[in-house]
């Protein structure tokens, strides 16, 4: 034990350093404390091609909602097309009143939640795309809205938080 | 109007914007050096009521055969979504391969025309479907008079 314990480095033998493995291994790069959300590049696709395509998933009932996304992504990984994201965008709650029959109050019906579920998929090949379109509208559960667009600039931003104040400064400067 | 002894306010005046516009410039570059942070989404945060309470749900114990039923029951189903799966992966490759002779076809028969089937449609997106409803929707209906207030909470950086 106290043979294999012994870390002297014979520096002026030629076996200086035999033990050493550390530069063999792969380099792994230093861990980032916060990992900055920045926007991916938005491919426009070829001629044969679409680029991004988003398909939102959008319902009042939330485990519809999530169950449909994941068979569309699953759908996906079957068909060997490329998904980029799979993710969920913030829930919109929607108060619902309405006027009683006798009087003029507003009455307090319901609470409503609306969830959405968004797919993103690159590389769909313009002979493909409506029949997955078509399986995808043949397999929708009721009550899901679902739309299927190209993916923007705006989309992504849509999802980030506002900052009003640099909005402010912004506007002050120019 | 001119003055015996010239405004001294304006060298100061002047001094004061520069120091206020490097000020905001200063603000602006804090501001701008914070990532963008994502809307925190309200589905994946369970709400504090389901994990403190100690309910326990007692189930009644199962008969043998009512397990048996069960086992048999969930066996078939799972057969029955097989055989749908299957037929659903048959008819996507005959779609797909019927596509492809027909494009060979065409291919055949003449190159512009394939060339213009081959290429992408922008007419296709954006594509929007409702999904289809329990009920068709009744023919007279009058809904009662109301109004939808958007309570979603903001969240500001």
């Amino acid at each position: 034990d106290a043979l294999l314990g012994c870390h002297r480095s014979y520096r002026s033998r030629p076996t200086h350093g035999i033990g050493k493995f550390k530069y063999l291994l792969p380099n792994e790069a230093p861990k980032k404390r916060k990992e900055k959300v920045q926007m991916k590049e938005i491919s426009a696709g070829t001629e044969y091609q679409y680029g991004d395509v988003n398909i939102q998933m959008t319902s009042y009932d939330l485990c519809l909602v999530e169950h449909f996304a994941q068979y569309v992504h699953r759908l996906c990984n079957r068909l060997s097309i490329r998904v980029n994201e799979s993710y969920a965008m913030p829930t919109k709650t929607n108060e619902v009143l309405f006027l009683e029959e006798r009087g003029s109050k507003m009455q307090l019906d319901a609470v409503l939640t609306t969830h959405q579920r968004v797919v993103q998929v690159r590389g769909l090949s313009s002979t493909f795309a409506p029949i997955l379109l078509e399986i995808i509208q043949s397999n929708q559960p009721e009550g899901v809205h679902l739309l299927v667009k190209q993916h923007t600039e705006d989309d992504f931003k849509s999802r980030l938080k506002s900052r009003p104040e640099l909005e402010e400064l912004l506007a002050q400067m120019s | 109007p001119c003055r015996a002894q010239p405004k001294k306010k304006k060298k100061v005046d002047v001094k004061k914007e520069q120091a206020q516009k490097e000020r905001m410039k200063k603000r602006l570059k804090k501001l701008e050096k914070a990532a963008p942070e994502l809307i925190p989404i309200e589905d994946f945060i369970t709400p504090l009521k389901y994990s403190e309470s100690n309910r326990v749900r007692s189930l009644p114990a199962l008969s043998p055969e009512e397990s048996e039923r069960r086992v048999l029951l969930l066996k078939k189903w799972c057969l029955f979504k097989q055989k749908q799966d299957e037929a659903e992966k048959k008819a996507i490759k005959a779609v797909v391969e019927s596509q492809q002779e027909a494009l060979k076809e065409l291919h055949l028969e003449s190159e512009e025309l394939y060339e213009a089937a081959i290429r992408r449609d922008e007419g296709l997106f954006p594509f929007e479907r409702d999904g289809p409803t329990h009920t068709p929707p009744l023919p007279g209906y009058d809904p009662p008079e109301g109004k939808c207030i958007d309570i979603t909470k903001v969240y500001t950086q």
